[in-house]
């Protein structure tokens, strides 16, 4: 099993539902093996009741007879649908056990999955595609779920019938009983290969699906060039050439799934026939009655699924086991930015003075380093910013402070503790951060604003809403606050989202405040009510400002001009531009393009 | 009971909307059949063959048991024995023949659909695509055609095929004894009932686990995007419980699903059992009455009562299938329907080659209205005109409608006032195939194919040759880059680790320009994070690539255009200046401006630095 005893501690837990369920399947399954032997009885005892019955005739006792006979025939018919009845209950009772319970596992499963994901860090996510992810928390899960229920159940109940059945027959004709139970292995056998060949199959199908699913994908997003160099032709037959891959795959899986109900037929009814013909000179010899073939008919029916369904757990087992290993590789992965013996619990509030001293930072896939050696003190309250071209480091830096990342070499420092002492809970509590790339989650935009402080009330809502400059466009909004934005509501521009993002960080009232990049879709006028509001606040926080707008930045107390990684120059506003350097520079295209603007 | 649990597998399929059947949609997909007609009347005859056997096999058993076991003739057992193998192996093959034919029919049908929709799509104007969501187009030609084609393979065959079963079964049951034959039969109304019970449950709770599992894919889809949010703001305990919320809904929907089955299967066995004791029951008094009931007939009449299921079960599926197909067809005829293609001129002028003369005479162009219906004019009566063989480049800020004017002169867009004449013929007289191969196109944003870099040059044009492709590269110099590449020509630009810079897309897009060798060319120059090598690079090959032919330039560094012959500077969707560069510099207006903007953050010192930033090259690929 390997992998699969990792997910014995759920057998255990769930012991309550397996232990009862394990048994409704023996009981269900010991039920329903008894109905053929009453079939026998009665249809044995039937020519034996004609024969009696008309060995009286045209006596008094012919009626008594025919009562008598009637209410056993009555009987027999009662016991059959009791029986049957029976085994249904049980039957119900194991379904609902069983494979209940292994609902209840799938849903552990999945609930640990997603909060073990919740720990995980930002290199996690770079490293695994989001659809990736998704697969394991679903597919993978569901196929875990597939061994833990029904495969337990089929393997048990299989097991029961087979041997409760095959003494039965046992007990009639060991011959007949050889003879009829030959096809059955190979059944199995059967199922197992074919069960394995359409998984493959389709998994090559799946395959297929997927290229020809990129390749529509691929011809629309580039429909300009397709178009611009007349190769529609050209695509339409490339995309025929992926439709027929995709029918001569889907013709594939097609037949071994056309073969499969004829050969569990062909399989089946070899069985019959043997039974009918092997039984049939029994019969003759006296060795068996004709009651026995048609009790042997039920059993082989009766056999036929469960025997087969074995084939199919060894296929469920196998994609299981995958499966698990998948889900380990994302379990076993310890959150590389987490609190650890070095922190110190004591630490619950900030002040906000961040120092960074000689920090270097390189991203996995990249080969210079995106921080090289940055260091500066700030004062708590004050506003720091930071400028430069895109990909100068800018975001990196900011992202140190909240602990995003952690820097390779060198420290970052609050309030004169190392960052890493600091409980988590207690950076990312007191921190209000709005990212460069703004993420919103589809819900109402007073629960995305509120996402940033849970007992927020209306009014502190649409404070934080007018502070970020958005309060004219919720009251445009088809429900206010209450409209739901993203997939399933109304789609918001880059500076309305920009702004909501800015509203979450602002209601956390946080000690302090980053604003990466967080002004770049709003316009001008927009920037200075927000900046507005901002100074008013000013004092009660420390600031962090990326900007590629000069404009945000000017009344900043330390300002760091960042090129390739480094700080190349550091000042205030005036100092700066009076330097010759790439700050002056800036200041100087932003004017002109104001100018032109203008024009 | 013989397949209890491959419903669980096999057959989670649901409707995820409740559909009316609609006759014209109906006779729409059989239109996609009717090629097909001939394999569609042998699969019949097939599935007809298919389904006598299958309920002859109980009547030979009969035939076993009555007329040689009981009499103890093994010799004519024999031949019965011969008889039913032979139904047996008769059935098995044409269940096969019938399964795989029908298959393949569907598949037949689906491809035709598929490639139709495809070509139909493809040949929309550019302005389909811009208020057409790529995501919902694909689902069109993947998933939605694909709802069609269960029902293309098995619908209408396989439903009369289990009306034939249905029929035989009765029919046999008839033969052998009609009274017995009325006691099974009235147990068959229950069976129905319960089965159709079942499914309309079913597929209600199947909706319900469709539903419930989609939100948990939003939600993780959504908490895993926005997960440095998620630890930023300290809700990891929130979104867990919120988590858990939609995950026990998930499970809750299932355990009714699970309440269903368990019902389901122990009352079908249940209700066959019934079917079987009272066909004892009654069996056994008609026997003692004297009719001519046998032990075979019995025998036979057990079976009997165990396939009456398959059918019925398998008849309640195709309501499911066929209203899936419906939902789908409306969606992809819906694609077919909307044709927003430009109309090929009646009697198109017919060209060679292009002198290279390009007017545009008064071009007015929105690309959509406003809510009161005034066109936003992005161009606003714009006029010039390019000689063979000139240079002329367009310059101004973003948004002041350069790209537009490639748009609508590749016709990618129609104007709406104005004419746009290439060699003195409006280009809406002339076929978009011509007007498009004569006209090379560079874009700013170079999208690349995945696949080879021989693919994204030759565009897998069987026309062009080795060597043509390696001289057009050599002529740009883009063979060094290209050779340095690990695997060469044959390197994929998709693969993790080799993401090309713009300025190195680009320049492979001018080998690709320079292949396909136009006579006009129409170039928009990629715009920031060009290294220095590279920007070298790009310059030379352009000067190569324009020498003598008639060019149009959108222009970010100016520095690039110096030469041009002609330079065109818009604001705000007029031509407000041209000339050249250095007219344009004397006058100090706005292409003053916009040289001394470009010069501003380029002081001394600073090179002009490739940073290749990461993010970029992500929304590229």
């Amino acid at each position: 099993m390997g992998p699969l005893s990792r997910l014995n501690h759920f057998f255990w837990e769930y012991k309550y539902l397996f232990v009862p369920g394990l048994l409704f399947t023996m009981v269900s399954a010991g039920f329903q093996i008894t109905v053929p032997m009453v079939v026998r009885q009665a249809v044995d005892s039937i020519p034996r009741f004609v024969r009696l019955y008309s060995l009286y005739e045209g006596t008094p006792a012919q009626a008594e007879f025919y009562a008598y006979f009637f209410v056993t025939l009555i009987l027999f018919a009662l016991v059959i649908v009791a029986l049957s009845g029976t085994s249904g209950l049980f039957m119900f009772l194991m379904r609902q056990t069983v494979v209940v319970a292994s609902r209840h596992i799938e849903y552990d499963l999945r609930n640990d999955l997603y909060t073990h994901l919740q720990r995980l860090s930002s290199t996690f996510y770079q490293e695994y595609a989001t659809g990736d992810v998704i697969t394991r928390a679903t597919d993978d899960i569901e196929k875990v779920r597939r061994y833990i229920g029904p495969a337990i159940m089929y393997v048990t109940r299989s097991l029961v019938m087979v041997l409760v059945a095959a003494s039965a027959m046992f007990v009639i004709s060991p011959t007949l009983t050889l003879y009829a139970l030959t096809p059955l292995p190979l059944l199995a056998i059967a199922v197992f290969f074919m069960a394995r060949m359409v998984h493959r199959r389709s998994d090559l199908l799946q395959q297929q699906y997927s290229t020809l699913t990129s390749r529509v994908q691929e011809a629309l997003s580039g429909i300009r060039v397709v178009k611009a160099y007349t190769r529609e032709q050209a695509e339409a037959e490339a995309f025929d050439e992926e439709s027929r891959g995709y029918r001569t795959r889907n013709l594939d899986l097609a037949w071994v799934e056309s073969a499969w109900r004829p050969s569990f037929l062909l399989l089946v009814g070899v069985s019959t026939v043997i039974v009918v013909w092997v039984g049939g000179r029994l019969v003759a010899e006296g060795a068996i009655t004709i009651g026995n073939i048609a009790e042997y008919i039920i059993y082989i029916n009766m056999m036929t699924w469960p025997v087969a369904s074995l084939g199919f757990v060894i296929t469920m087992i196998q994609r299981a086991s995958a499966s698990v290993l998948r889900l380990q590789k994302i379990m076993d992965r310890a959150p590389d930015i987490a609190d650890g013996p070095q922190t110190n619990p004591s630490i619950q509030t900030l002040e906000g003075r961040i120092a960074f001293r000689d920090v270097w930072y390189r991203y996995e896939d990249e080969e210079e380093p995106a921080l090289r050696g940055v260091s500066f003190d700030l004062p708590a309250d004050h506003t720091l910013a930071v400028v430069g071209r895109t990909g100068s480091g800018k975001s990196t830096l900011v992202r140190m402070i909240p602990r995003l990342l952690d820097p390779d070499s060198g420290t970052v420092e609050i309030d004169g503790h190392d960052l890493q002492t600091i409980p988590l809970d207690t950076v990312r509590r007191h921190m209000g951060y709005v990212p460069q790339d703004v993420f919103l989650f589809s819900d109402t935009v007073a629960n995305n604003i509120a996402f940033g402080d849970l007992d927020a009330d209306r009014e502190e809502i649409r404070r934080a809403a007018a502070e970020a400059d958005l309060l004219d466009n919720v009251a445009d909004f088809p429900d206010g606050f209450d409209t739901h934005v993203g997939e399933r509501g109304i789609t918001l521009s880059g500076g309305q989202k920009q702004r909501t993002s800015i509203a979450r960080a602002l209601i956390r009232n946080p000690r302090v405040l980053i604003f990466d990049d967080a002004l770049s879709a709003v316009d001008t006028a927009t920037e200075r009510n927000i900046l507005r509001s901002l100074r008013e606040r000013q004092g009660n926080h420390t600031l962090v400002i990326v900007s590629h707008r000069l404009s945000a930045v000017q009344e900043a107390d330390l300002i760091l001009v960042m090129e390739q990684g480094e700080v190349v120059q550091r000042g205030t506003h005036e100092t700066l531009v009076a330097e010759e350097g790439l700050y002056a520079d800036l200041h100087e295209k932003q004017m002109l393009e104001e100018e032109i603007q203008a024009f | 009971m013989a397949d209890d649990a491959s419903d669980d597998h096999f057959e989670e399929d649901s409707v995820d909307e409740v559909h009316t059947f609609d006759g014209r949609l109906l006779r729409r997909m059989a239109r996609y059949l009717a090629p097909y007609t001939w394999y569609i009347v042998l699969a019949l005859f097939i599935t007809l063959g298919a389904s006598v056997l299958g309920p002859l096999r109980p009547w030979l058993v009969q035939k076993a048991i009555d007329n040689y076991i009981v009499v103890g003739d093994l010799q004519g057992l024999q031949w019965i024995i011969l008889f039913l193998v032979l139904a047996l192996v008769g059935e098995g093959l044409l269940s096969f023949a019938e399964n795989y034919l029908t298959q393949w029919i569907g598949q037949q049908a689906i491809y035709d659909l598929r490639t139709t929709l495809f070509r139909h799509v493809e040949k929309q104007p550019l302005s389909y695509f811009d208020h057409t969501p790529v995501g919902r187009i694909i689902t069109r030609a993947t998933s939605d055609v694909e709802a069609l084609s269960d029902a293309f393979s098995s619908g209408l065959v396989t439903a009369l095929g289990d009306l034939f079963k249905l029929f035989f079964i009765a029919y046999f049951m008839f033969t052998l004894n009609w009274e017995l034959a009325v006691v099974t039969l009235l147990v068959m109304p229950l069976m129905v009932w319960v089965t159709f019970w079942f499914r309309r449950n079913v597929r209600e709770q199947y909706r319900e686990t469709r539903k419930q599992m989609a939100r948990i894919n939003t939600f993780i889809q959504e908490h895993v995007t926005g997960m440095h949010i998620v630890q930023l703001f300290g809700r990891e305990e929130e979104e867990k419980e919120r988590f858990e919320g939609i995950n026990d809904d998930h499970r809750a929907a299932h355990l009714r699903t699970i309440f269903y089955y368990a019902i389901f299967w122990p009352s079908i066995e249940f209700i066959s059992n019934v079917a079987l004791a009272a066909v004892l029951w009654f069996g056994g008094l008609r026997a003692m009455g004297g009719s001519a009931l046998t032990l075979g007939v019995l025998v036979a009449f057990i079976q009997y009562a165990r396939q009456f299921f398959r059918p019925i079960r398998d008849l309640s599926n195709k309501y499911d299938t066929l209203q899936r197909a419906m939902a789908g067809a409306e969606r992809v005829f819906g694609v077919l329907d909307t044709d927003e293609s430009l109309e090929a001129p009646e009697a198109p002028v017919e060209i060679d080659e292009l002198e290279g003369t390009i007017e545009f005479e008064n071009v007015w162009f929105a690309y959509e209205e406003d809510n009161e219906g005034t066109p936003d004019w992005v161009l606003k009566d714009v006029s010039f005109t390019v000689e063979p063989g000139e240079m002329v480049a367009l310059v101004g800020a973003t948004g002041a409608g350069k790209s537009t004017v490639m748009n609508v002169l590749l016709r990618f867009y129609e104007i709406q006032k104005g004419r746009i004449l290439v060699d003195g013929h409006d280009i809406r007289d002339l076929r978009l195939k011509d007007l498009r191969e004569h006209i090379g196109l560079i874009p700013q944003d170079v999208f690349l194919f995945s696949g080879s870099v021989r693919r994204n040059l030759t565009l897998d044009d069987p026309g062009v040759d080795e060597d043509l492709m390696r001289r057009a590269a050599k002529t740009v110099q883009a063979d060094q880059l290209i050779e340095r590449l690990p695997d060469g020509y044959d390197q994929d630009v998709k693969e993790r680790g080799s993401s090309l810079s713009r300025g190195q897309r680009q320049l492979l897009a001018f080998v690709r320009a320079l292949i396909y060798d136009p006579d006009v060319m129409v170039l928009d120059e990629a715009t920031s994070s060009v290294d220095t090598e590279t920007e070298a690079l790009i310059q030379q090959a352009l000067e190569r690539l324009t020498e003598g032919r008639t060019t149009l330039a959108i222009a970010h560094r100016l520095s690039t255009i110096q030469d041009a012959d002609k330079i065109l500077v818009m604001h705000k969707g007029e031509v407000r200046e041209r000339g050249t560069h250095k007219e344009l510099l004397a006058m100090d207006g706005l292409y003053r401006k916009l040289y001394d903007l470009q010069y501003a953050d380029q002081a001394p010192g600073t090179p002009p630095r490739g940073d290749g930033e990461p993010a970029d090259e992500r929304v590229q690929a």
